[in-house]
């Protein structure tokens, strides 16, 4: 990719993730992450040139919500500018303010993600979102078995639903060692079979347990220009790419036939242009934007362009354990913590806070050069997103 | 290319989503002081040398932290900006038309917005004094505050509306049954025993076939009107004149009705056209007077 110049994250901040966080409103709560996140890169909110705000569009019947949050984001005589798009909202955020400080318009940009979904009505919103002709209503939400069924359909019931679990326990033993995480259940494996039929069933075979929370909380994280990046920090996380992919607005509404996956198309493009031919070798820890443990199980094998089971070994053979051959989400990922229009780009400030060291309990083992976060939103759409220890030659 | 809507299919739809919003810390302790202490409390910058209400955590300006300075507030203020709010719609806190307003408590340095009640829409101006008024039973919110009105800066005595308060169109009105107790005692206080209004068996021989309460007796009724509401208290009246249009029976119930119709700029007096009726809308009485406002007291 051609860059004017290379950009570097040198803070990331989050508040606690909750399914009630009563006793803050919604700019109190961005304070908590905004805070964080300066003082993880060592400024104040004087030397921030602009802040980049986004969120679901109206999921907390709010309008204009980058204004009124001004008290909390620090925008107040800055450049401001709101970013909406869907469940991707916060991949994209990281995308604008890349683009933002890339360009030369500003050296530090603060990208700032929430989303307060007890205030709410989160299905709603979603149902909101599809064709009023032909889906609006018809459809479930968020919510579906797809996934599951197709999964079940391709390798069998039983292995399919046990390896659907493990990914869900291990995304929770990882959970456990985020003290922000919103779900910790100190889940453990000898509790598949139960889980597997006494879960609540939602849609098919998508039960309460494989399902991704519904949380509040806000993710704040600063870019910067090479020059500051470098005298700021000692290990800035430097974006090397970015995609974004999107195709029709429902699924499947206008043909039945199996689509190609954004996230398939995404990571062919991306790995093309970055020269990464094996990512489970080139990649060191993958933060990936997995609404449910079907979905996360099933989307392995589209962004690591894996062929027929590869994705279930990898889940059976306990190689995405933080501590395996190929950690994914460290964090717990999206089904410990899901406020949406951070979560994507909580996806991108783990995996930068992977590169800079700054992970804590959750920090993988080994250093870690390369970085890849998902952004997945409404409803196929994709933002890849992959950075790097070292600062890329394509924008020096 | 037509534009003929024929058989073009509509859909209809209705999404209605609930939402709730969390007050956070600085927002929560502002309601609890106005709904345990009818207390108004703003937060101090020191370093911009500004109080903010509404409360907020943060400093807009400067950024920093400022949750603790908080300072109490008188409920009195000042209109800095205001609108007129006509149209009605159903998420209107009261029925249009009514004052919408941005007002600055004293020791604020920024307003906030309310309405304002107990004050003709055309005399709102920007520097006028208002006071909050707090709701009765506490609804947790920024109604708690019901509305502000004009402040007292007025002495203790309590006045109806002065000459530059009033204007052509303004009407009140008083509405009360006539019951046979109230002819018997109005009987008593005039001195009037005509067997009109107390003998049914004279009174069955007259047109009216019963017996009819005195006509100064819904008469009087304008008179809680003009000394009470409009113009109010203080009011004086130097001349009112009547034409009975209906008799008033027992049980009728009469609304007597003032509306200035005329301001006497040179004597600072209005007319008034009066009206009675009764509750089949038909007209009783009707008449005018000259109404010499109150004065404000000092003058």
């Amino acid at each position: 990719m051609k860059k004017n110049r290379n950009v570097g994250i040198i803070g990331v901040g989050q508040s606690v993730y909750s399914s009630h966080r009563e006793e803050v409103n919604q700019p109190e709560m961005i304070h908590e992450a905004i805070v964080e996140a300066l003082d993880q890169a060592g400024i104040t909110m004087d030397e921030v040139d602009c802040i980049v705000h986004g969120n679901m569009e109206l999921f907390e019947m709010v309008h204009q919500p980058d204004l009124w949050h001004t008290i909390g984001s620090g925008a107040y005589g800055k450049e401001c500018m709101r970013v909406t798009t869907g469940g991707t909202t916060g991949a994209t955020l990281c995308c604008a303010a890349d683009y933002l400080v890339a360009s030369g318009l500003h050296d530090i940009v603060v990208a700032v993600g929430f989303e307060k979904l007890q205030e709410g009505h989160t299905t709603g919103g979603i149902t909101n979102m599809a064709d009023p002709l032909w889906a609006r209503q018809l459809q479930t939400g968020a919510l579906t078995g797809m996934t599951a069924e197709a999964m079940i359909n391709e390798f069998g019931e039983d292995r399919a639903k046990r390896a659907s679990m493990k990914y869900r326990i291990m995304m929770d033993k990882h959970a456990m060692k985020n003290e922000k995480a919103h779900r910790r259940l100190g889940l453990e494996l000898d509790q598949t079979d139960d889980l597997m039929v006494n879960s609540p069933a939602l849609v098919g075979e998508l039960r309460m347990i494989h399902m991704c929370s519904q949380s509040d909380g806000a993710c704040a994280m600063v870019f910067a220009s090479p020059e500051k990046a470098r005298a700021l920090c000692e290990r800035p996380a430097w974006f090397k790419d970015h995609i974004t992919v999107h195709r029709e607005e429902s699924f499947y509404v206008f043909g039945d036939a199996p689509v190609l996956m954004t996230h398939k198309y995404a990571a062919q493009k991306l790995f093309a242009r970055n020269s990464i031919t094996d990512p489970k070798e080139q990649i060191d820890v993958f933060e990936m934007y997995d609404p449910s443990s079907w979905w996360g199980l099933d989307w392995l094998r589209e962004f690591l362009l894996l062929e027929n089971d590869e994705h279930l070994k990898m889940v059976e053979n306990d190689e995405i354990a933080i501590d395996g051959k190929f950690p994914v989400n460290p964090s717990g990922g999206v089904i410990a913590s899901n406020p949406i229009g951070a979560t994507a780009m909580v996806r991108v400030g783990e995996a930068a806070l992977q590169i800079m060291g700054k992970a804590g309990d959750r920090q993988v083992p080994g250093d870690v050069k390369t970085a890849l976060a998902s952004g997945f939103g409404g409803t196929l759409w994709t933002v890849l997103t992959l950075l790097t220890k070292d600062e890329p030659e394509s924008g020096k | 290319m037509s534009k003929s809507s024929e058989d073009c299919h509509v859909v209809e739809g209705k999404l209605a989503l609930p939402y709730q919003y969390f007050a956070g810390r600085t927002g929560s302790r502002f309601l609890i002081s106005l709904r345990d202490e009818k207390k108004i409390m703003g937060i101090r910058c020191e370093t911009c040398d500004t109080v903010f209400v509404p409360p907020r955590q943060t400093c807009e300006r400067c950024f920093s932290d400022i949750s603790d300075n908080w300072v109490a507030l008188g409920n009195k203020g000042t209109v800095t900006g205001y609108t007129i709010i006509r149209y009605e719609e159903p998420h209107q806190p009261v029925k249009p038309p009514y004052i919408l307003a941005q007002i600055k408590l004293d020791g604020a340095d920024t307003p906030i917005t309310h309405i304002i009640k107990g004050m003709p829409l055309s005399k709102i101006k920007t520097g006028a004094r208002v006071k909050a008024i707090f709701a009765k039973k506490p609804t947790s919110s920024i109604r708690d505050i019901e509305y502000f009105r004009p402040s007292d800066d007025r002495p203790a005595f309590e006045l109806g509306y002065t000459y530059d308060e009033l204007e052509v169109g303004m009407s009140a009105s008083f509405t009360k049954t006539i019951s046979e107790s109230d002819v018997y005692l109005f009987a008593g206080i005039s001195g009037d025993f005509n067997p009109m209004h107390l003998n049914e068996e004279f009174a069955k021989l007259t047109p009216f076939g019963t017996r009819i309460a005195h006509g100064a007796l819904p008469q009087s009724l304008i008179a809680p009107v003009l000394g009470m509401k409009l113009p109010g208290l203080g009011t004086v009246i130097p001349e009112i004149t009547v034409r009975f249009r209906k008799p008033t029976y027992f049980g009728d119930t009469i609304t007597a009705t003032g509306e200035i119709i005329e301001m006497i700029e040179k004597r600072r007096w209005v007319r008034m056209e009066l009206r009675w009726t009764n509750q089949k809308e038909e007209l009783v009485a009707e008449g005018s007077c000259l109404a010499i406002p109150p004065m404000p007291m000092g003058k």
